[in-house]
């Protein structure tokens, strides 16, 4: 037992549900307590859903343990009723997982075709949102898929595309128009807006896409497996890889052409792959190698996510963007095999692989890195730290749901990756000058920020509350870990820019421990620069 | 379905609905009593609902945290909590925390009350929370957090009249009630809870509790029968209309006799072009909250015509003054979701208050919704809570009113790929 207080993973219910909250005629009920359908409102209010997302809840209440009432018959009932899914998955809950009742024997008694249920009943002390969504879809598509003529022209399923994905609907977009660029049909995506139906006819297509390694790689295995489909795994993150993809495509696709007689597809120039059709596709490898984007080779980056995010970015920041990789990590066990193999040769050290949020604060927090790219919580833990950050990864945030077009797949992602490094990170001819000068004349705005709060402390009516914070602002600066600085000391340390200081401070202090001193020094603050190379 | 007897009719259906279990309270009062802790006994699912459907992101270090059941804890006979209060302790020394049952953990017929017994020490009392959505609904574990403080309100002498609001509200809006009631000449005990575990109210034989809010029926029984302490029995101070009431029916027990029918009509004048709005509308609340009754009240005193007003729980005593203003109105206890679409198909209500679970498909259907969740954290008490309350209901109609015409074919292709079509 521990003391928890987020997680980045969701339960298996949360993986169930947004394979099924994708899919057309499909329904869930849960066979759970009041409020575990709480999930429901990360559907409607995350993706703004305009229809009632396909989730009911057959509610569990102690009463009815107590005295063996089961209203899961009648739930199924209501929801044939409103609803007529051509599957309704039933599935329980932690709790009610621990009543070990025979499910299936109960959802007969509502004389709903057995063909029309599923009983998907997890271990959710185990098993938890990714594995439990990338199941279901598996066995989703063992249920319908059928051997099927392939279409005449080539085509592609583009797989493991779920509700609640992590910036999906311009992933989607963005290989949509790849693929129409390439003159290939998508035959199916599932499970987003598939119905079973879709699935059916998955065996259609030449090729299958599973980019994410965490939902959809199981199914397109199977797929490989039953009807001998060939499959490209990668994710297209970063211009590179996007290439690199597009080819494997484009040779994958004429092997089968080859085979059926049909006349080979070539890639097109990149150029068709722009936005307007007539430019270079992605802005990237310019960018990089313009001269003021030299500061980028000495970046310090971590990164932490999923599978497959972690594993594209820190390929992106290295091999594309010239920056130098301090860690990186994945809070998904299951995939830490996978991501080492992925990143051999990439980091400095060992993956690390946790899912208490803590353990990364505290490794940002120790490392300071120039960049992190994490999920949601490490951009919190690195707002308190002013360290630099940016969210590439699930779990999803309202933030991640923006109206706007920001993939991160293909050579659109990879404009979209660096212009949010470049925004993050503090770069170029400005950063010199700070460098070089100090404050920069950005002195004044620290100072005047902190007037700000004064004056907003004396507007408001929580003038004590607010008092506080402002004192809480100013700790830093008096030796937070206790440390001493000397006056002299710390009159050095403030002609650091102010954005680093934090960082300087920290890295001083650790210099002087290793060094044995209790005390910071004009002296040991000079050995450190020194040894830390300015 | 089936009918409650009674006088007030009230239609009890099956609960297949979407709301929140009684974790929701954590969201409010670990902000409420500033020296606590809120500690789940649960799993992953309570913490994930914690993190996404309450939106409590954790900044630094929050005052709740869930006791994570993993696999291995589901084989030991009785959980062991030492180490993580020690963990609490050492991070934030509360004065009191509150352990919270979850659904799990019943299932594992956990005994709280041993547990905590044992785990509370004369300096930090560990008091056992039943919240688990196997029993409680939204804001009902406020009303287990309150009964776990009774032994801890000192005995109030007999012979010390005085008030002691039941619920909790923000330090502004106690603030106006304390004034409120001493401009009235009604001497005031406290309020349970206080924003501080050390400072709860003296409760005794002529102490009169107030409930200000609808959904504590048990820690008001609880204290009657304690303390012989007296439950105000009255509507809740929602609206001029409840808060006239409210506070004459204090007043009145307090052996004072206000008139404050000019200051009602006051009231009601400061919301004239509300009303306005709102007179003749068809107003469906779905059940969320427990809040419903009171809501449903107002409304249709404000001159709504509400069409069917639901509730996860009705507890005919401590909400029978405000079932009886209902009169006429269809009142409804764990109601059926897929009746209520129905229902709301074939009504066209102009305004749905309902759950964060729900708010957005309505709208997608054509329908102008109220977030029934706001109403909990919102100050719509007394005199001056009524021009928020009457707001609330309000500005959905003000905005939909600004934006230009809707075309659901153009403006709703391809937002739910899951939906067959939009009807």
């Amino acid at each position: 037992m521990r003391l928890a207080f987020w997680l980045y993973e969701g339960t298996a219910l949360h993986g169930i549900s947004r394979v099924t909250n994708s899919m057309k005629g499909v329904h869930t009920v849960y066979h759970a307590p009041q409020g575990d359908d709480y999930i429901t409102a990360t559907y409607t209010m995350l993706e703004r859903t305009p229809e009632f997302p396909g989730l009911s809840i057959s509610v569990v209440r102690g009463r009815d343990l107590a005295q063996g009432v089961s209203r899961l018959p009648a739930t199924l009932q209501q929801v044939d009723r409103h609803y007529s899914p051509e599957l309704t998955v039933i599935a329980p809950s932690c709790s009610t997982a621990l009543l070990q009742e025979d499910l299936r024997q109960l959802a007969m008694h509502s004389g709903i075709p057995e063909e029309k249920l599923l009983v998907y009943a997890l271990n959710p002390f185990r098993v938890t949102e990714n594995e439990a969504a990338d199941g279901l879809f598996t066995e989703l598509v063992k249920r319908y898929s059928k051997e099927q003529e392939k279409t005449a022209l080539p085509s592609v399923n583009i797989l493991g595309f779920t509700s609640l994905g992590f910036h999906l609907r311009a992933n989607l977009t963005s290989l949509r128009r790849m693929f129409r660029t390439l003159g290939i049909t998508v035959n199916v995506v599932a499970p987003w807006g598939a119905s079973t139906s879709d699935l059916e006819k998955l065996p259609s297509a030449w090729l299958n896409i599973a980019p994410y390694r965490e939902i959809g790689a199981t199914a397109a295995g199977y797929l490989g497996e039953r009807f001998g489909m060939p499959a490209i795994h990668d994710a297209p993150l970063g211009v590179e890889p996007t290439r690199r993809w597009l080819e494997q495509i484009v040779e994958k696709i004429n092997v089968i052409a080859a085979e059926r007689g049909l006349p080979a597809i070539a890639l097109p120039p990149l150029r068709a792959f722009s936005l307007d059709g007539m430019s270079a596709p992605s802005g990237v490898p310019w960018f990089a190698r313009t001269a003021d984007m030299e500061s980028f080779s000495g970046k310090k980056a971590f990164v932490f996510g999923d599978a497959t995010h972690t594993a594209g970015v820190v390929k992106f920041l290295r091999d594309e963007l010239g920056m130098q990789i301090i860690g990186a990590g994945t809070y998904l066990h299951r995939h830490a095999d996978w991501l080492r193999e992925q990143l051999a040769g990439y980091l400095p050290g060992e993956l690390v692989v946790t899912d208490r949020f803590q353990e990364i604060a505290s490794i940002i927090e120790n490392e300071m890195p120039d960049l992190v790219c994490g999920t949601q919580m490490e951009r919190h833990s690195c707002r308190k730290l002013d360290v630099p950050c940016m969210v590439i990864s699930p779990p999803t945030h309202i933030e991640n749901h923006l109206l706007g077009y920001y993939p991160f797949f293909g050579f659109e992602g990879a404009d979209v990756m660096a212009d949010r490094v470049y925004l993050s990170c503090k770069l170029g001819l400005e950063k010199h000058l700070i460098d070089f000068f100090g404050d920069a004349g950005l002195e004044y705005e620290e100072g005047a920020a902190e007037h700000a709060i004064v004056a907003v402390s004396l507007n408001g009516e929580e003038n004590g509350a607010q008092g506080g914070g402002s004192g809480a602002l100013n700790a830093p600066d008096s030796g937070a870990d206790g440390m001493n600085w000397t006056g002299e000391a710390e009159n050095m340390l403030k002609k650091v820019p102010f954005f680093v200081r934090k960082k300087v401070r920290k890295n001083t202090e650790n210099f002087a421990l290793e060094q044995g001193e209790s005390c910071i020094t004009a002296e040991v603050f000079r050995r450190a620069k020194e040894h830390l190379g300015g | 379905m089936m009918q409650v007897p009674g006088e007030v009719q009230i239609i009890k259906e099956d609960n297949v609905t979407h709301s929140f279990c009684g974790l929701a309270c954590v969201g409010w009062l670990y902000q409420k009593i500033k020296d606590s802790f809120f500690l789940i006994l649960g799993t992953h699912t309570c913490a994930h609902f914690l993190q996404n459907a309450l939106g409590m992101m954790i900044f630094a270090k929050p005052r709740f945290g869930i006791a994570l059941i993993e696999e291995g804890d589901l084989s030991k006979s009785e959980p062991t909590l030492e180490e993580i209060i020690a963990e609490i302790k050492a991070d934030h020394n509360p004065s009191v925390i509150f352990l919270l049952s979850s659904c799990t953990p019943e299932v594992m017929k956990v005994d709280f009350k041993g547990l905590s017994e044992h785990l509370t020490t004369p300096e930090l009392p560990v008091l056992f929370v039943p919240a688990s959505g196997l029993v409680y609904n939204f804001t009902q574990a406020e009303d287990s957090v309150l009964h776990a403080l009774v032994p801890f309100c000192p005995q109030a002498p007999a012979g010390e009249k005085k008030v002691v609001f039941l619920g909790s509200v923000n330090d502004a809006t106690a603030d106006d009630l304390r004034a409120e009631a001493e401009e009235l000449g009604i001497p005031v005990g406290g309020f349970l809870p206080e924003s501080r575990f050390d400072r709860l109210p003296a409760i005794g034989p002529d102490t009169i509790l107030a409930p200000v809010q609808p959904y504590l029926s048990r820690v008001a029984v609880k204290l009657e029968r304690e303390r012989g302490a007296k439950v105000l029995a009255s509507l809740f101070p929602f609206g001029p209309d409840g808060t006239r009431v409210f506070w004459e029916d204090l007043a009145k027990a307090f052996g004072i006799t206000v008139d404050l029918r000019e200051r009602e009509k006051a009231a009601w004048e400061k919301i004239r072009q509300q009303t306005g709005i709102l007179r003749g509308k068809k107003v469906f609340l779905t059940a969320d909250t427990m809040m419903e009754l009171p809501l449903a009240r107002f409304l249709k005193s404000a001159g709504a015509n509400v069409v069917e007003c639901s509730s996860a729980y009705i507890n005919k005593k401590a909400l029978g003054r405000e079932l009886q203003a209902l009169e006429g109105v269809k009142v409804v206890e764990q109601p059926n979701f897929h009746r209520q679409l129905e229902d709301i198909r074939r009504e066209r209500p102009d305004l749905i208050v309902t759950s964060l679970m729900t708010a957005n498909p309505f709208v997608g259907h054509g329908f102008i919704v109220k977030w029934s969740m706001e109403f909990t954290l919102m100050p719509i008490h007394s005199w001056s809570g009524v021009f928020t309350l009457a707001n609330l209901f309000v500005s959905p109609f003000n905005r939909r009113s600004k934006l230009p015409a809707f075309d659901e074919k153009v403006w709703l292709e391809g937002v739910m790929p899951s939906a067959e079509q939009v009807q």
